[in-house]
């Protein structure tokens, strides 16, 4: 018994090492590339910035499935009402559409406050839609793929509210959201390694930042507390947590005013970056968080970084003239890689409780 | 004995679909008491386990813990005033350290709101120190101390049963239920298990109820027994009455 447990952890060690050897190689050959390739350096910076959108976006929907093994598709709504929140608490004005048309708050926060009070006010849609779709389902033992189906639904409703209230236009955040800053950073061409100068707005470093500042803080938030810890327990076995006391219900809110927080905030970054493009803003991004969780591994936080910014480096390196291809490349990478680790890249296999 | 009446089951009855898997069950529990459950596989027993924890709602009946009544309440409000439980197969938190396995119960008792859960307050350094503290404290009662930030499931069987022990001990529990402690222990755990449970009994003035199969260690620990058999309460009282009753023996033999 003894010997065969130590050859297969021997085994096993052999085995991790030979596999994270092989992802090092890998990841060697993979940055000599984006440095070899044309403008490989500027697709990699490009890339990041989104991914890290694409990160803090994901965690939200990793969170609610790591607690209730549900996929809460009202998230791409969420982050969606995020964005149009944190424009409203800018003060500007709404556009000419709408029951709200050409209303404002009467007072006006600067960028950053808004940007936090957004993803707040978004997170209380999270508590909101938990309330509405998600627990009196579970209340009454609903099959998940119920509550499933639900969430589409109040996904749908919330598209249709906002075009209701607030016209289908496109609406822009303010020019310099952040105070009077160059708009680009020209970080030269390396000493000649890159052929033309590498140039990075400054939107997508503060769009970066902004989303490992959130990643930091949320895992700091899962490890470090003792309601991360609570939130640990629930996840990994709900009626042990409530037999000792975890007011699993309680976890279950503040988990889905997290994941519409982090999803809020990814709207605003977005929107930042682009602009916001009307109610239907976050079905796509939705349904590209589905990838990153995917590529990721289901339920796991560091899955779900790694996944995001994967995801985002591969869809800058496709080329200007097939960009119309470039929302195919995110599930390309993930049909791929799903073939190799069907798992996801961190991803456990899980073994079924019998 | 005129003691304290701790719990009170009334007419409990729970039924899934047809089968009655408790039906119709009262009976007393007194402060202090170890109180034995037994009967064949399938009798209910867990079942009432469940029932009691808030785990499964009761189709019928009342229960009645220190002269309230729980019988609505939810899981977590039943653990707060002060019952705990181990299950008959072990469910700890296989990703969780043992440390942190018993620290997750002791959290009830270090109060915080949402909000504080919500912005990540920590809780006052002293009251973490303590709190760890008596973890440790517990961990050490069940002899594993040393391997206080090993994974749980990374303990060997015994261990896993005695870690689920000290888990449920730092609810502080005035009423703990034992779901088949000794299953899966080795003779001499077995034969020291009766001595642990009388010792906890005393030094944090439980109350237990115990599901066992393993008959001496029933007869030999238990101040009273109640058997089941098909959901249904068949016998009650002190181990040699209930050893030598025909219904109790005939539900054994007919098995």
């Amino acid at each position: 018994m003894k010997l065969t447990d130590q050859s297969s952890q021997q085994y096993r060690r052999l085995w991790w090492f030979a596999s994270r050897g092989l992802a090092a190689v890998a990841a060697v050959l993979l940055i000599a590339a984006v440095i070899g390739a044309p403008s490989g350096l500027q697709n990699l910076f490009n890339g990041l910035a989104i991914g890290g959108v694409y990160a803090i976006f994901a965690l939200g929907y990793t969170l609610i499935f790591s607690i209730l093994r549900i996929i809460n598709f009202a998230h791409g709504a969420i982050f969606t009402l995020g964005a149009y929140f944190t424009y409203f608490l800018t003060g500007a004005a709404v556009g000419f559409n709408g029951l709200l048309a050409n209303q404002k708050l009467p007072f006006g926060l600067p960028f950053p406050l808004a940007m936090i009070g957004g993803g707040i006010l978004a997170g209380l849609c999270g508590i909101f839609i938990e309330r509405v779709a998600f627990r009196p389902l579970r209340n009454k033992g609903a099959d998940p793929l119920l509550t499933l189906v639900s969430s589409l639904g109040v996904a749908v409703a919330i598209v249709n509210i906002i075009q209701l209230l607030v016209g289908a236009e496109i609406y822009s955040y303010p020019r310099n959201p952040f105070g009077e800053m160059p708009a680009a950073l020209n970080l030269g061409n390396f000493g000649g390694l890159t052929a033309r100068p590498i140039i990075i707005r400054t939107i997508q470093v503060i769009i970066f930042g902004v989303s490992m500042v959130t990643v930091v803080l949320l895992t700091y938030f899962i490890n470090g507390t003792k309601t991360g810890k609570a939130l640990r327990a629930v996840a990994e076995d709900a009626t042990t947590s409530s037999l000792l006391g975890i007011n699993t219900n309680r976890l279950i809110l503040i988990t889905f005013f997290l994941s519409g927080l982090v999803g809020g905030i990814a709207g605003t970054l977005v929107g930042l970056s682009v602009n916001v493009s009307g109610p239907y803003f976050g079905i796509n991004f939705g349904l590209k968080g589905l990838a990153v969780i995917v590529l990721g591994g289901l339920g796991d936080i560091p899955g779900a970084v790694v996944g995001g910014l994967v995801i985002g480096v591969a869809e800058s390196f496709v080329p200007s003239e097939y960009v119309a291809y470039k929302e195919a490349i995110a599930f390309a990478v993930l049909f791929v890689v799903l073939l190799l680790r069907p798992q996801g890249l961190l991803g456990r296999v899980v073994v079924q409780k019998v | 004995m005129s003691a304290e009446i701790m719990l009170e089951a009334r007419n409990m009855t729970r039924r899934f679909g047809g089968l009655y898997a408790v039906d119709n069950v009262s009976f007393e529990v007194q402060r202090g008491e170890i109180f034995g459950l037994i009967g064949p596989n399938g009798a209910g027993k867990t079942t009432l386990f469940n029932l009691i924890t808030g785990m499964t709602p009761p189709t019928h009946g009342e229960l009645v813990y220190k002269g309230e009544n729980i019988t609505a309440k939810r899981p977590h409000e039943i653990a707060m005033r002060g019952i705990a439980r181990t299950f008959q197969n072990i469910r700890l938190f296989g990703s969780l350290s043992a440390l942190e396995n018993v620290m997750i119960a002791r959290h009830i008792h270090t109060k915080s709101g949402v909000i504080e859960g919500v912005l990540g307050l920590r809780p006052a350094p002293q009251e973490e120190r303590a709190t760890r503290q008596r973890a440790l404290e517990l961990l050490d009662l069940v002899g594993l101390a040393d391997s206080a930030e090993t994974k749980a499931r990374n303990f060997a069987y015994g261990d896993q049963r005695r870690l689920e022990i000290a888990r449920a001990l730092s609810l502080e529990p005035e009423l703990l239920l034992l779901d088949e402690p000794a299953a899966g222990m080795n003779q001499s755990e077995k034969s020291s298990l009766s001595e642990f449970i009388r010792r906890i009994r005393e030094q944090f003035n439980l109350t237990i109820v115990l599901i066992e199969h393993y008959v001496p260690l029933v007869m030999g620990l238990c101040d009273r027994i109640a058997v089941l058999n098909f959901g249904q309460l068949i016998a009650l009282g002190a181990p040699e009455k209930v050893q030598n009753d025909p219904a109790v023996i005939e539900a054994y033999l007919g098995d």
